[in-house]
């Protein structure tokens, strides 16, 4: 059991060269519970990559906490996989030793680990390019890799930080696809930030919208589509209803944002 | 030709090699063309025979081995102390608080300042010598490891943080992996220093190598000598830059592909 709180957790970056500080995040509450698949939905700027990086125990939230199963986060653990918003493959091992990277780091032995890893080399379909390096990869499938190179760690939970954002349409939809079918199979807590209105949908349980800079939790939509789901649920009324529902919640903070520019 | 566009390695190889000929087809219409003195400028032809001669007659191969031994030495002595400590300076910040002040200030002393010095404390001998390269190299090599470990991109380590890697795997797996190609790049460029510092302390105090043969020539005016000796010099850095260069490619495969 899993279970992820988000307690006030807020986030100002402190002043510098005479600049106002910036207020990232607001006090923020959320709560993760076991197997939860969550998207958090908000314009460029609004805080999403603060939030999630304090919740990896990558940056200190200025007031607040998160705690993960009781324990209070501190730093960042191999308890919490992460897959980043830029491409963050090591470029000096090769597709398989990056995936196995965590188990190597856990001392896990090497015919294990490549066994693992190579389990989910299929898993995200990434088989015959075990030992190819990540300069040889195209995009969509680096992004597989770091799905896959979080997922071998076996985390409690799995932030996702728009891992498909800088991909095109097609290839993002096979992705999604494909995320979604490892959390069907395999029931994992999922935290996917996106900006992408029909992405949040399509995989979460539950969208949390987020506001314009101060970055606050704004709305939280539950999804009560059916799964398995397939790309053909994007066509379904209930989902336009969603969708739309979504599109004027985001777009009324888009234009507070424009405003501010 | 277009900014960046890249040549074939056939025409580079050709470029370069076109170079050597201008230059020394230039250096043919100065001498043989009578426009140098013989006394100043010894011509190509002179320098081959003189080259013929120090190598038959004179022993110089045991000068070439005597120089390739102390800068090798003295690059090695260097390289062993100094590239553990640019990966602690690059990778805790303390220590490179520490100690960046003084390592900065250090490199700016020229090595060969110091070789009345190193007489004085180390007399003439093989010490002396391999302690210029020391002193001339071990300074440049931990600042710029430091530097080029301190850049190591932040993505990466936090990324290997949020898999579990702790301070050690963090040195031992990001840190040294990610910034070895520039390490090799900064151990080749420094190499080629040392071989300018060796030269000069084979100058002063000294019973042989190929700066020693330097000076012996210019006291007989034999340019001829001189010009061959510096063109060994340089044909070694060039087979030491290529050798380096080719073993660098090998080590990192994932840097080329
Ligand atoms: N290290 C930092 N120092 C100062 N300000 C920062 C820092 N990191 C983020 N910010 C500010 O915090 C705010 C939120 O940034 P954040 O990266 O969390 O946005 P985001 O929602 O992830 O945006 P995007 O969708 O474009 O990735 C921005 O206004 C940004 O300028
Ligand atoms: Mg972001």
């Amino acid at each position: 059991m899993t279970t992820l709180k988000i307690e006030q957790v807020s986030r100002t970056f402190p002043a510098r060269h005479g600049n106002a500080p910036t207020r990232a995040l607001e006090p923020t509450d959320l709560t993760i519970g076991n197997n939860d698949f969550v998207t958090i939905l908000g314009p460029s700027g609004c805080g999403k990559s603060t939030l999630l990086r304090i919740v990896a125990g990558l940056d200190r939230p200025t007031g607040g906490r998160v705690t993960l199963d009781g324990r209070e986060v501190t730093g960042p653990g191999a308890d919490r996989g992460m897959v980043f918003q830029s491409y963050t493959l090591f470029p000096w091992l090769t597709v398989r030793e990056n995936i196995a990277f965590g188990l190597r780091e856990r001392g896990v032995p090497q015919a294990e680990r490549y066994k693992i890893a190579d389990a989910f080399i299929r898993q995200v379909g990434l088989s015959g390019f075990e030992n190819h390096w990540p300069k040889q990869l195209s995009g969509g499938m680096q992004q597989r890799t770091a799905i896959a190179r979080a997922l071998a760690n076996d985390p409690k939970i799995l932030l996702l930080d728009e891992p498909f954002g800088a991909l095109d349409n097609q290839t993002r939809a096979l992705m999604q696809e494909m995320l979604l079918g490892i959390w069907e199979r395999d029931q994992k807590t999922v935290l996917f930030v996106t900006h992408d209105i029909e992405e949040a949908i399509f995989l979460g349980s539950r969208v949390v919208v987020m506001s314009a800079r101060p970055g606050r939790i704004k709305a939280e939509i539950a999804v009560d589509l059916p799964h398995p789901r397939s790309y053909k649920i994007k066509t379904t009324p209930e989902f336009v209803q969603l969708k739309e529902r979504l599109v004027e919640e985001i777009r009324t903070e888009a234009l507070k944002v424009a405003e501010h520019a | 030709m277009r900014p960046l566009d890249p040549v074939t390695s056939k025409q580079r190889a050709a470029y370069g090699l076109a170079f050597f000929v201008l230059f020394v087809a230039l250096w043919s219409w100065a001498t043989f063309g009578g426009h140098v003195s013989k006394t100043f400028l010894a011509n190509p032809l002179t320098m081959v025979q003189e080259g013929v001669e120090l190598l038959s007659k004179h022993g110089f191969l045991f000068d070439i081995g005597m120089t390739i031994w102390r800068v090798l030495g003295g690059f090695v002595l260097a390289a062993i102390i100094a590239v553990p400590l640019g990966v602690l300076m690059g990778a805790y910040k303390p220590v490179e608080a520490f100690l960046e002040p003084f390592v900065s200030f250090a490199r700016y002393l020229p090595a060969s300042a110091f070789i009345p010095l190193l007489i004085l404390w180390a007399g003439i001998g093989e010490l002396q010598k391999l302690l210029v390269i020391f002193i001339g190299s071990v300074f440049q090599i931990i600042l710029m490891i430091a530097v080029t470990v301190g850049a190591t991109r932040r993505d990466l380590v936090e990324a290997a943080y949020t898999l579990g890697a702790r301070d050690r795997g963090i040195i031992r797996r990001v840190l040294l992996p990610s910034s070895a190609p520039e390490i090799a790049e900064i151990l080749r460029l420094v190499l080629g220093w040392a071989w300018t510092y060796v030269i000069v302390a084979e100058l002063i105090g000294s019973s042989s190598g190929i700066g020693h043969m330097i000076t012996d020539s210019q006291a007989l005016l034999n340019t001829g000598q001189i010009i061959f000796g510096i063109i060994v010099i340089g044909l070694i850095g060039l087979v030491s830059d290529f050798l380096f260069k080719a073993f660098n490619a090998w080590l990192f495969p994932w840097k080329l592909a």
